[in-house]
């Protein structure tokens, strides 16, 4: 019996931009509580084929399913899926012209989630978690990159999201603001979240995921637990990267 | 000496009409610049509209046909197109002489502060906006509560450079003779002939006003900073 349910499911995803073929055919599933981590080159795809996850890039062609909803179909409302899919940026895109509290709490009101009250409790709790309530009147300006990215995680767990999608989170990051940022992924990902991370982060990935995707030219070039492909990859391509990299 | 002689026997038997001068021009620059800040924005927000049957975007068009074609033309040009073509084209609506001159006027300031706030939206970071649709809002509510508050304060030193050259502007209107302080100038050197003097004076009244007008709106933008530090 197989007790896990699927969450995401994508067919056939091709992405081009102009004469440029980012994704040639990406085909792959996430299931509820999955931690997923997608490695590989710069150009092989891995940050196309995440923003294509909530419809950020639309497909050149190609399916996702969310949920057991096509919402690459036109006809889809794809702000009330987006809702429930949260999203962490490289470069944080904390909104500068709100407050630390407003910036967790303006999505939730305004979408009709919550009453203010209700959702300031929330932002207060939240922020607690990462260690930003103390920040909660002041604004993004005055934050480190590794406050902003914190608050970016907060504010997007605060839509209550059924999955959590990280774009190369802690790139943009000073090398040592990396470890508290990863800190609150990994405490994240022991809540059961379910999450899709697109790292560099190597022995990050190796720890906290479930599956690994290795992708590169467009598709994905291998896939398996950690161990299988940190420790025994099969495809040529994986080896040389790896090899490349250190972790 | 005499300059100045002169200059304060012009300035104590013709400051009613300096002021009155002064009034007009005060009338039309604030007229002019409510408006086009209220059609700028709205020709702006048309600009960047994707609205469209297929590939063709009828808002978008039109905004961009407006802004050249505006930009195109000397505004003296459309001074004229407008005081002689209005009255003739909607006689029914009896407008004044003033009223086609300031029509003209934010005819031609809508298309500049069209792109200056167009350009202040498209200064804001698309991280804002990818943010902000990730977390399910719809475009409105993403122009509304994210970019367009940032977007203000990249906007707000242009227009101020704008609301100071549509003050200047409304010299040409003393072309036709609405009373506005260039044509006080006119009025007045063709009682006294002297030119230098009532040019002087006329001259210094702009400065205060446009000097004033900058620094009030560079006031204004330092406590637009200071909420966000």
């Amino acid at each position: 019996m197989n007790d896990k349910k699927e969450l995401i499911r994508v067919e056939d995803l091709h992405k081009s931009f102009g004469s440029l073929n980012v994704l040639k055919g990406v085909t792959e599933q996430v299931e509820k509580g999955e931690v997923v981590s997608v490695i590989g080159p710069s150009g092989g795809g891995k940050s196309t084929f995440l923003r294509c996850l909530n419809l950020l890039e639309v497909p050149t062609s190609g399916h996702i399913y969310f949920e057991g909803v096509d919402i690459t179909d036109k006809n889809v409302d794809i702000n009330l899926h987006r809702q429930k899919m949260g999203m962490v940026f490289q470069h944080f895109n904390v909104f500068n012209n709100l407050t630390v509290g407003k910036n967790v709490t303006l999505a939730p009101v305004l979408l009709g989630k919550k009453d203010q009250k209700a959702a300031d409790e929330m932002a207060k709790e939240l922020l607690d978690r990462v260690g930003l309530y103390e920040k909660v009147d002041q604004y993004p300006k005055k934050l480190s990159g590794g406050q902003k990215q914190r608050l970016a995680i907060v504010r997007a767990l605060a839509m209550e999201p059924d999955v959590m999608l990280f774009d190369e989170p802690t790139s943009a990051l000073d090398p040592e603001m990396v470890g508290e940022v990863l800190q609150v992924i990994k405490d994240l990902v022991k809540t059961g979240m379910t999450t899709v991370i697109v790292t560099h982060e190597m022995g990050f990935a190796k720890e906290v995921s479930d599956r690994v995707l290795f992708m590169d030219g467009g598709l994905i070039a291998e896939k398996g637990t950690p161990d299988e492909v940190f420790n025994h990859p099969q495809n040529p391509r994986t080896k040389e990267f790896l090899g490349k990299v250190l972790y | 000496m005499e300059f100045f002689i002169v200059m304060s026997k012009v300035w104590s038997q013709y400051w009613r009409l300096f002021m009155h001068g002064l009034g007009m021009t005060l009338l039309m620059g604030f007229l002019t610049v409510l408006a086009s800040t209220v059609f700028g924005s709205l020709m702006a927000l048309m600009r960047r509209s994707n609205w469209g049957i297929g590939k063709v975007k009828p808002l978008q068009a039109i905004a961009i046909a407006y802004v050249e074609v505006i930009r195109g033309t000397p505004i003296l040009l459309q001074l004229y197109f407008f005081y002689f073509m209005l009255p003739k084209w909607l006689p029914f609506l009896n407008l004044s002489e003033f009223a086609c001159v300031l029509i003209a006027c934010c005819v031609n300031s809508t298309a500049y502060v069209c792109e200056i706030v167009r350009a202040g939206i498209q200064a804001v970071d698309y991280g804002q906006t990818e943010a902000a649709r990730s977390l399910g809002l719809n475009s409105r509510q993403t122009m509304l509560h994210i970019v367009l508050p940032q977007a203000v304060k990249n906007i707000l030193p242009a227009l101020c450079n704008e609301f100071v050259a549509i003050v200047k502007e409304t010299s040409l209107a003393s072309t036709f003779f609405i009373g506005e302080l260039m044509t006080q100038f006119k009025t007045i050197n063709g009682i006294t002939f002297r030119v230098l003097e009532p040019l002087t004076i006329v001259g210094i009244i702009y400065f205060l006003l446009t000097f004033t007008l900058s620094k009030a709106i560079a006031v204004f933008e330092r406590r637009l900073n200071a909420s966000e530090r």
